[in-house]
């Protein structure tokens, strides 16, 4: 595949409602803000790799390179919840570099993998006949550029007797001074009187 | 059985081949009814063309990449469908490394399943189109006729899937081929063919064609001569490069001028070998057995010889290069690329002055015939004709492409009320699940790569 930047977004915030929606029960559940916080920094961190890094190093995205983009986004994920700290004690470990606590986070981090990679394997291409081949964009199932859209070479050629009538004349900047408004040059150099 | 004769009906494919089963099944998935459609042509099998191209050529597996198949949406992908058909994981770890090709045996069971299933045949009119005429009263349609000129029906929409024109020989060999004493010695990779062993062959070009041909005639146990025009191709493992395939590329590409694109195309297009481990492996041998040459020039005439042909070679500079005792000759040169070969766009082009440039027909940027497209009726064309528009436009993936936008365009000028999405996800997965229980009878074909 071979993602746009919007196709790499809208993708990203479609495969992170299944995940968003998990996240959200759990924390309403147990009380547990930092769930729902988790999947809100996925999301953010995503949105930052997909603007800025992904496209500028990716442009074929073969299937094996999902693994291993999603085992660096978890690295990055983890650093970020070390850092942000979201969610009450007993939800991560923030002053260690591992402790049991973390477990929740990266059970969460490897379910929401799943789930995403499941969206878009399996539902996506449902959702939208176009996907794939839209670069993981939702478009309207259509063409790039629509006729009226299309790029045609311009070419001035005009023909050898055509001339500008009179209309066109009148509305040009191009005018013929009169004769009898016709003043002294801006030079320096004047007739000396008789 | 096919319908009869005149029919009406909202789409219109003119073709038989899988350009129709993609416009059909893709309509069919949308919400079209099968009377609503109608397919001419006078094959009943739209896979036999393809079929009969790739037995002559020892074609077994597909250039194309996992979700380059027959069944209307991308899931699942024909690795997929082969993994659970076979209760295998080698296709999906092939696939993860972009390492599977669908085999033809498997694909033309795929194809065959979807165009039994969905009634394909039954939508089918047994004849060819002869010519089209735009009607715009009491609202705007097209009316065809076949070649004789008789009345076989009427479309709000038509598309174009002629498919390729006739074989292409450099013009030595066509000549040569005039000659009945010549004729059975010189022959396209896609005709039927058997090489002796102990013989000695010339194979023209170095694209998909004419490799599988190096390999077919090798393992006859015959010698190989490699003709090449230009010097060695591009490697590239389809003909057009991946990102083309999507609208990364797609945009990109249609954002040119046609002078651009055709320039383009050009580029990429100009024969590229792929290079997979099975004919790697013996065309080594080979070379290591004095069985495999390859020499860089043309075929300037051909005459009888000891061994059969007598062919003499000149360079891009015309300078001799000396003549050559071979068995035979087979040109991987393809199809000719003119739509002016196709008689009814050459029809169509006299008559609604069909713009032609630099031998391809200039279609709209959305593959509409200009002068005969209207938003609300269209006409447009896929395959090889609209290669100027879609770059892979002539490989199951383009054609894909093409149809479904072109079914997109009916469905809203129709304002369809199109299936649910439950409905179809459970058209595509009866779909899949029938197509799984036809590969499991199917013999698992050998990767190459």
């Amino acid at each position: 595949m071979c993602p746009t930047v919007m196709g790499r977004l809208e993708t990203r915030v479609a495969t992170l409602v299944l995940p968003a929606i998990l996240a959200m029960v759990l924390s309403l559940l147990g009380g547990e803000p930092g769930w729902i916080v988790t999947i809100g920094i996925f999301l953010l961190m995503g949105v930052a790799l997909d603007t800025t890094l992904y496209p500028r190093i990716i442009k074929w995205q073969p299937p094996w390179l999902t693994f291993v983009l999603a085992v660096g986004e978890f690295a990055l994920l983890f650093a970020l919840l070390k850092v942000l700290k979201p969610g009450h004690l007993g939800y991560g470990a923030p002053h260690v570099i591992y402790a049991a606590a973390d477990l929740k986070p990266i059970a969460l981090y490897w379910i929401s993998w799943s789930l995403a990679v499941t969206t878009r394997i399996v539902i996506l291409p449902f959702v939208s006949l176009s996907w794939i081949e839209d670069g993981g964009e939702f478009r309207v199932t259509g063409w790039s550029v629509s006729p009226p859209m299309e790029f045609v070479p311009l070419i001035a050629a005009p023909s050898d007797d055509a001339a500008p009538g009179a209309l066109l004349r009148e509305f040009s900047a191009v005018h013929t001074i009169p004769q009898s408004a016709a003043k002294e040059a801006l030079t320096s150099v004047h007739r000396r009187p008789a | 059985m096919p319908t009869a004769a005149p029919r009406d009906s909202v789409i219109a494919v003119i073709g038989d081949g899988f350009g129709s089963l993609l416009v059909y099944a893709t309509a069919i998935y949308l919400g079209f009814t099968s009377d609503q459609i109608a397919i001419y042509g006078t094959s009943d099998d739209p896979v036999s063309t393809y079929a009969s191209f790739a037995h002559n050529l020892g074609q077994t597996v597909l250039r194309s990449e996992s979700e380059s198949h027959f069944l209307p949406a991308d899931w699942p992908t024909f690795a997929q469908l082969d993994a659970w058909s076979r209760h295998s994981f080698a296709p999906l770890f092939r696939s993860i490394k972009r390492r599977y090709n669908p085999g033809v045996a498997e694909i033309l069971a795929e194809a065959t399943t979807v165009q039994r299933r969905l009634g394909w045949n039954g939508s089918r009119v047994n004849t060819r189109i002869g010519w089209m005429q735009r009607e715009m009263s009491p609202q705007p349609h097209l009316v065809l006729y076949d070649e004789d000129a008789n009345l076989v029906g009427r479309a709000r929409h038509v598309m174009l899937a002629l498919g390729h024109g006739p074989l292409n020989f450099p013009p030595a060999l066509a000549r040569a081929r005039e000659d009945a004493a010549l004729a059975p010695r010189i022959v396209q990779a896609y005709e039927p063919k058997a090489y002796a062993p102990g013989g000695r062959y010339i194979v023209v070009g170095a694209g998909i064609a004419s490799v599988n041909e190096w390999a077919n005639a090798l393992d006859a146990g015959g010698q190989v001569i490699s003709l090449l025009r230009n010097p060695v191709p591009d490697e590239q493992d389809l003909n057009t490069p991946r990102c083309l395939f999507e609208a990364l590329g797609i945009d990109i590409f249609q954002g040119m001028s046609f002078d651009a694109r055709i320039a383009f195309l050009g580029k990429i297009l100009k024969g590229t070998a792929p290079r997979r481990r099975g004919w790697v492996d013996r065309i080594q041998a080979a070379r290591a057995d004095g069985r495999f040459e390859e020499y860089t020039g043309e075929i300037d005439s051909v005459t009888e010889g000891p061994l059969g042909l007598r062919v003499h070679l000149t360079n891009a500079k015309k300078e001799d290069l000396g003549a050559v005792d071979v068995t035979g000759i087979v040109c991987g040169t393809g199809f000719n690329k003119s739509p002016l070969t196709l008689p009814l766009i050459r029809r169509l082009v006299e008559h609604y002055q069909l713009p032609v440039d630099g031998g391809r027909l200039k279609l709209r940027i959305n593959c509409g015939l200009p002068g005969l497209d209207m938003d609300e009726s269209r006409v447009c064309a896929m395959g090889l004709l609209a290669n100027n528009v879609i770059p892979h436009g002539d490989t199951i993936a383009g054609l894909k492409y093409v149809g479904r936008r072109f079914v997109s365009d009916c469905a809203r000028a129709e304002d369809l009320d199109g299936r649910s999405f439950f409905d179809r996800v459970r058209l595509q997965l009866s779909l899949a699940s029938d197509t799984a229980r036809v590969i499991r009878t199917v013999r698992r074909t050998e990767q190459f790569s």
